[in-house]
């Protein structure tokens, strides 16, 4: 699920940058923000940081004693990403092996289907890999669309990435999978 | 978050911490909107990813049809996140709509099954006139 998040963050500029002045300034502390949230990448509650929708305002800066860089508080509007256990999301299969299948979901590489939690399907390995449903004749192949539920979600703290275990257990679930026959 | 707060999220039960009830949803469609408009601004790799997920993911493509499909939601007395799960994945069947969203029946909520094919209903509708 996409979110629209509101951040209060401290923007640094450097001595240096200081000569600019009016809008010159603006525009590097937006370039500076820029650079900070594309380098953050992750945190644990709000997801992935996708976007900077707007810079809604840049409070007044303080001067740091020993370098003399100015900090300057900023608020701005954003667009995470997260998973949420028990959410029913669509992801896209890029791998398929024999106890699983992984799938791709937004900035999220690595859903794992497991073949335990998706007992009406068996592995294939005819000239493509695949998961097939022999009851309904319904395949999970490579680039398919699958629809999962979450069953949990991790984060790592040093890669600052997710991965989410997913299911295919419930009503209505994989439905859009049928019918895609490659 | 503990251990034990981890434990207690459901989605489902639309229990995912005040912080996600009170923030604001948005739907894959509305998401692809904005992500194009921004195109220039950002390549990196989430960006990126984002981008192209979403794209796929869309049900809605129109900018006039994405924002019909958020006012008619609006007006059912959902939760952000509820919302949203309707708007990206569509349903067809008020069964199947209970299935994707299990908490839009509980909760106290005045969501009748000829409600729910209602809503159903107005959303294909402007699937097809998009």
């Amino acid at each position: 699920m996409y979110l629209k998040v509101k951040l209060n963050w401290n923007v640094v500029i450097p001595a240096r940058n200081l000569d600019l002045n009016g809008l010159m300034l603006q525009k590097a502390i937006l370039v500076r923000l820029l650079d900070t949230f594309a380098a953050k990448k992750a945190t644990k509650d709000l997801g992935y940081l996708v976007a900077i929708t707007t810079l809604d305002k840049i409070g007044e800066g303080k001067v740091r004693e020993h370098s003399g860089d100015v900090l300057f508080p900023v608020e701005f509007t954003c667009l995470s990403f997260k998973v949420f256990r028990g959410e029913v999301i669509e992801g896209v299969v890029h791998k398929i092996l024999k106890h699983g299948i992984f799938m791709r979901c937004g900035p999220i590489e690595y859903l794992y289907l497991s073949n335990k939690k998706m007992s009406d399907y068996q592995y294939h390995s005819l000239e493509n890999p695949c998961f097939l449903n022999e009851q309904t004749g319904s395949r999970i192949v490579k680039d398919a669309s699958v629809r999962c539920i979450v069953i949990g979600v991790k984060y790592m703290e040093a890669q600052k990435e997710f991965q989410a275990v997913v299911g295919l257990e419930g009503d209505y679930l994989v439905y859009k999978v049928v019918g895609i026959l490659l | 978050m503990s251990a034990a707060g981890e434990e207690e999220e459901n989605a489902a039960d639309l229990k995912i911490g005040d912080e996600f009830l009170k923030a604001k949803c948005l739907m894959n469609c509305e998401v692809s909107l904005i992500l194009e408009r921004k195109y220039d601004q950002l390549q990196q790799i989430v960006f990126e990813k984002s981008l192209q997920y979403v794209k796929r993911f869309s049900r809605y493509k129109n900018p006039d049809a994405v924002r019909q499909v958020r006012e008619l939601l609006s007006g059912y007395q959902l939760a952000e996140f509820e919302l949203c799960v309707l708007g990206n994945l569509c349903p067809e069947t008020v069964e199947e709509a209970i299935a994707m969203v299990p908490s839009i029946k509980s909760r106290g909520r005045v969501h009748d099954d000829e409600a729910i094919e209602k809503m159903l209903n107005d959303m294909s509708l402007i699937k097809k006139f998009e």
